[in-house]
């Protein structure tokens, strides 16, 4: 069965989203980004979940926004 | 501006992109530009007093924005400054954030660590640099510590806790509560910005900030 992987919606823009991918891909997580920068739909569905990105939405349900402190750019 | 010198020539404020132009580049947000662009805050005493200035002799004839389709700052401000453009014949041109590194590092900000958009650079007929206003007013940034100090009351936590030093499970409650007090504000932070943007050009051109 494949491993689910959180879904993270970004902004390459975003400084809290480039520090987030920069975390992660150092610490080997993986995910699944998808980009509200680059596609309405994408953004539309980000803004289900939240008002800013980074939004994090874990295998387990859980949402987070904005990343260690920082309120990371709103949508 | 920091520097001395600037790349923002006569010619390369040229190359800039008008407002049809980038709204045709834009991946999203064309809904929100619309939608500020048609209720852009701006009163009639406003644009006098923006008037006012063009027609100075050293008045501004240009103005320079640095902006993204995607950033909600720029969503919200840009609008106000096309309808000043259009209103007062001021030439609006463009450029966008990570195509345009060179101008951005000039007009860094919170000392020199971030590239906050959208800036508008106000510059004479010759190019003259006059003034320029960054991503949100002063009073929205006042008020954006206020509402954190009022959120970290209501929440019991020590003074001084920031998002970044809030306990990790108190963090997503703190951002949540603090978008939610935020978002209401956003309608009279653009009427801010235009307060403050008349403020920095009365002051840059010597004038009351009065039509």
């Amino acid at each position: 069965m494949k491993k689910r992987v959180p879904i993270v919606y970004t902004i390459r823009g975003c400084d809290a989203c480039v520090k987030l991918l920069t975390k992660w891909d150092a610490e080997g997580i993986a995910y699944e980004e998808r980009r509200a920068d680059l596609s309405q739909e994408i953004l539309n569905e980000a803004r289900m979940y939240g008002s800013v990105v980074p939004i994090v939405i874990w295998p387990d349900g859980r949402i987070e926004q904005g990343f260690e402190g920082a309120l990371g750019c709103f949508i | 501006m920091l520097q001395t010198t600037t790349v923002v020539t006569p010619a390369r404020f040229e190359q800039g992109l008008h407002y049809d132009q980038f709204m045709a580049q834009a991946k999203v947000n064309r809904d929100k530009f619309e939608l500020y662009y048609n209720d852009p805050a701006l009163s009639a005493e406003d644009i006098s007093f923006f008037k006012k200035c063009v027609a100075l002799p050293n008045g501004p004839a240009k103005v320079l924005a640095l902006a993204e389709a995607w950033c909600g700052d720029v969503f919200r401000e840009l609008p106000t400054v096309v309808r000043i453009a259009e209103a007062t014949g001021m030439d609006l041109r463009i450029f966008l954030r990570d195509e345009n590194p060179d101008i951005m590092d000039e007009f860094l900000s919170n000392d020199g660590k971030a590239r906050a958009i959208p800036v508008f650079i106000f510059y004479t007929k010759e190019t003259r640099y006059l003034t320029h206003f960054t991503e949100r007013s002063a009073g929205a940034h006042a008020e954006l510590a206020a509402i954190m100090s009022q959120v970290r009351s209501q929440m019991n936590l020590p003074v001084g806790t920031t998002l970044a030093t809030a306990p990790q499970a108190s963090k997503q409650a703190f951002l949540g509560e603090m978008i939610a007090r935020i978002t209401p504000r956003f309608n009279d932070w653009r009427k801010e910005s235009i307060k403050e943007m008349r403020a920095l050009l009365a002051r840059a051109l010597c004038i009351g900030d009065q039509p």
